[in-house]
């Protein structure tokens, strides 16, 4: 067993443990990061191939190793996972992520007062967990601004210090400058989205997108091959942590990146300090690192699962927990999703970057009046993708309208017609937080090191969220005839009521050590030297954007706090 | 096992480590038939080349199927997506030599849900019509893939009815779209019938412009794209 000392250990160098790497190794900390996957390159993603990355998800956790499994509810039998939506590398979710990066409005971050405020206390479901963020669009802004221009986004403003900008995201809050680079080139799905949305009367945009749409930071820009979602960029245009944090932490001379690391328990002492962690490395030896800081960053399943491993004499319901919420509160993003066909004319949507493509803010949020409707928050809407990849393998997955069987001659004809004609739209809808979604440890499924998998306790079909999806996807629907379309049909949306993508909470910040785990900096209530990062924090999903620029900016105040004020007096930072 | 099909084998293999081999988005069969079953099946899958008589059917198979599997998962990947002039269907796009190249590699795992499943649907066949799936009339075959995906054929225990239909739709699907190298689309069968120009690594402005078909060749496949790649 070798043990090494450090100053501080990363759990998982991905969307959020990449940019705490750099930060820290650049103010002069050593930093040592512990990544269960390999680390690849940029020229390993060529050639693009959609049986192995899309269809059998080669960048993904592999289930049958790494398995997360789900029920709907207690009394169910939870099996494994098919898709797992996290990183499995170096990079994390950002070396194979949409890209889709966005900042949440300014009255997201008070939702439960703004909620009460505009409709009342009943409005919110008696069995919701719907509270305020402890940090607010103000602090998180120089942050999100930093990720924008370290990383790279591409978009357009709609509110520059104010003052709004059409064509940009008009619903958006009040951005300090413009994005670094200007949007990048539509499709024809957009095209005909933007007309179809007008003709409504809703303002559409360009999703900004953590891709280079002109050469920046020495990397080329963007050759719209197609294959964002679900694939390396091959070449180095999308601003994954891989090409723009990992190399600034190397650079530094402080940081050392351990691969094939995985992370099993984070170590405590009697003080109720964590004193480091351990880890099974390759050839599956099993070593110990000794750290004044621990900041565990593997995505939500394993924050909650470390925390439960880690249980000690003295903290016999896991670390981080005295609250109780460890592994409550769990949300996701459900994907509704309305198709449109063509006769006379090509969308050929497998050009220019996959996933969400262009995106309406109108019924986001609180940005519509939601008064007599049934239900709280919303859902971006947007055009991209099916499945949100562009392949036909994908498109050969996607629900068909009335009429046309899933095979035979019929089938055929129809997908040899529709595949380059067809727009795939989808409301990614915010669910609440409700307690009794959960995390906990499987008692019956072990991963390959023998460690009780992640259980997801989760179904998201509430009156609440029932109501909402079958809203916005009805505005889909008018959309979809907006555009002039003669084909427009909806998808059913996870029958079985299992979990849709970006999974959030289990650690959830707070102002109060009673009923949360972490507070706005990510440090846990309970050990001031354990930082849990990542979508486990969110109190709520805030919005039914992608949650990743928000992750990132958040990790940019934690790496911040714990350079300009925990270094200097380490403690509490609040 | 021919000198042909074992270089077929071991290059599956070596592409299939490290990938995540799953029935991919069939919830049904995650839900349900993942669970491991360890009766006894038929012994293993007799390794034999490809005879004559199956040369007809123009697929290649032998790393898994024998020659009854493969008469009866050609005949059911054709129904899914029959062939026509001018529209390529799954015995033009070789789904079987993709198919049975899977099983012989990265879908190891599901060679038993395979097995199973075809003794299962020829059980449910002779009770239906006295006889097994491939030597039914394709009207006939049509009723007992309806009868698969609604989950109305009680011969099904596991894998049950629904899940091995999802299967082999996902698999059909994956030999008529996957790249060429994976041993179905043959000769890019799947994309033209589509109008999938491959794995381009460029599109241009003008091309993002145009309300078009896409017609540019050359269509882009892993081969071509590993050639420039070396040179
Ligand atoms: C196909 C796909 C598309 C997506 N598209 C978008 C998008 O367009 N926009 C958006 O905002 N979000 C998107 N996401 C989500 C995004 O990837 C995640 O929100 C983000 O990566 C989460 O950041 P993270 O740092 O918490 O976790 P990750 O980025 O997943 O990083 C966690 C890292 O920890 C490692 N790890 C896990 N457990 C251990 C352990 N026990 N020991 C050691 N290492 C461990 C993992 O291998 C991983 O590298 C997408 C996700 C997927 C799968």
């Amino acid at each position: 067993m070798a043990t090494e000392k450090t100053d501080v250990v990363i759990v998982g160098v991905g969307a959020a443990g990449g940019i705490i790497a750099a930060e820290l190794a650049k103010a002069g900390m050593k930093v040592i990061g512990l990544e269960r996957g390999p680390r690849l390159k940029t020229s390993d993603f060529e050639p693009h191939d959609e049986l192995r990355y899309f269809e059998r998800q080669d960048l993904r956790p592999n289930i049958k190793t790494d398995p997360v499994t789900w029920r709907p509810n207690t009394g169910a039998h939870a099996g494994p996972m098919p898709v797992l939506n996290n990183g499995n590398q170096a990079g994390g979710g950002t070396v194979h992520y949409g890209t889709l990066s966005w900042r949440m409005h300014e009255d997201d971050f008070r939702v439960r007062t703004k909620t009460v405020e505009r409709y009342g206390a009943s409005a919110i479901p008696d069995d919701s967990s719907l509270v305020d963020w402890p940090v607010s669009y103000a602090e998180l802004e120089p942050f999100y601004d930093k990720a924008e221009y370290e990383l790279g986004v591409s978009g357009k403003a709609g509110n520059l210090q104010g003052k709004t900008i059409d064509g940009g995201n008009v619903f958006e809050a009040p951005r300090s400058r413009e994005y670094p680079m200007p949007p990048l080139l539509v499709d024809q799905s957009a095209i005909l989205y933007e007309a179809g949305a007008k003709k409504l009367g809703l303002h559409p945009f360009p999703s900004p997108r953590a891709i280079a749409s002109v050469p920046y930071n020495n990397r080329p820009s963007c050759t719209y091959c197609g294959f964002c979602q679900a694939f390396g960029c091959h070449v180095g245009a999308k601003s994954s942590i891989l090409v723009t944090k990992l190399p600034e932490a190397d650079a530094s001379g402080n940081f050392k990146l351990v691969t094939g690391a995985m992370v099993y328990r984070v170590n405590s002492d009697n003080a109720g300090n964590v004193t480091g962690v351990s880890y099974y490395g390759p050839g599956r030896s099993d070593n110990t690192i000794e750290a004044d800081i621990v900041i565990v960053a593997p995505f939500i399943y394993d924050n909650t699962r470390l925390m439960l491993l880690s249980k000690t004499d003295k903290f016999p319901n896991g670390l981080a927990n005295s609250s109780g919420h460890l592994g409550k509160h769990i949300m996701a993003h459900m994907m509704a999703n309305v198709f449109v066909t063509f006769d006379d004319r090509y969308v050929n949507n497998f050009m220019g970057p996959s996933a969400q493509k262009h995106t309406i803010d109108d019924f986001n949020a609180d940005n519509f009046d939601h008064a007599g409707l049934g239900f709280i928050r919303g859902a971006q809407l947007s055009i991209g993708t099916p499945n949100l990849e562009g392949g036909p393998i994908a498109a050969s997955t996607i629900a068909l309208p009335p009429g046309i069987p899933r095979w035979g001659a019929k089938y055929r004809d129809f997908f040899a017609k529709a595949y380059a004609r067809h727009g795939a739209m989808v409301a990614q809808t915010e669910n609440l937080p409700y307690p009794d979604q959960t995390i906990d440890l499987d008692p019956n499924v072990r991963d390959a090191w023998g460690l009780p998998a992640p259980r997801v306790t989760y179904d998201w079909r509430r009156p609440n969220e029932k109501a909402r999806v079958a809203f916005v996807q009805n505005k889909l629907m008018e959309i979809g005839k907006a555009m002039g379309a003669p084909q427009v049909w909806a998808a059913p949306v996870s029958p079985a009521g299992a979990p849709g993508a970006h999974h959030e909470g289990g650690t959830r910040m707070g102002s109060d050590p009673k009923d949360s785990v972490v507070n706005k900096y990510s440090q846990t209530w309970d050990h001031p030297n354990l930082f849990l990062v990542g979508s486990s924090t969110f109190p709520t999903m805030g919005t039914g954007f992608n949650p990743t620029l928000t992750i990132q900016a958040l990790a940019y105040m934690t790496a911040d706090a714990i350079v300009n004020k925990y270094r200097k007096n380490p403690g509490p930072l609040i | 096992m021919t000198k042909h099909d074992e270089g077929r084998r071991a290059f599956l293999v070596a592409l299939g480590a490290g990938a995540a081999a799953t029935t991919a988005l069939v919830p049904e069969a995650f839900a349900k038939d993942q669970k491991q079953h360890h009766a006894a099946t038929d012994a293993p899958p007799a390794n034999r080349g490809m005879p004559p008589a199956m040369q007809h059917m123009g697929g290649g198979h032998g790393a898994f199927f024998n020659d009854d599997d493969a008469r009866t998962v050609t005949a059911f990947a054709e129904r899914l997506m029959p062939g026509e002039p001018g529209k390529p269907g799954a015995t033009d796009a070789d789904v079987l030599n993709y198919i049975d190249l899977a099983l012989a590699g990265a879908y190891a795992d599901q060679q038993d849900f395979y097995r199973r499943g075809l003794t299962q649907l020829d059980a449910h066949c002779s009770q239906a019509y006295g006889k097994p799936f491939r030597r039914l009339t394709a009207e006939q075959q049509d009723e007992t893939i309806a009868a698969l995906e609604q989950g109305k054929a009680p011969a099904f225990v596991w894998p049950s009815a629904v899940a091995f239909f999802n299967t082999v739709r996902t698999h059909t699907m994956e030999g008529m779209f996957a790249d060429p190298i994976y041993g179905g689309n043959k000769d890019f069968a799947g994309w033209r019938l589509v109008g999938f120009p491959g794995a381009q690594p460029i599109f241009t402005e003008d091309d993002m412009k145009s309300p078009k078909a896409f017609a540019r060749e050359p269509i882009v496949g892993l081969q071509s794209r590993a050639k420039s790649k070396e040179g």
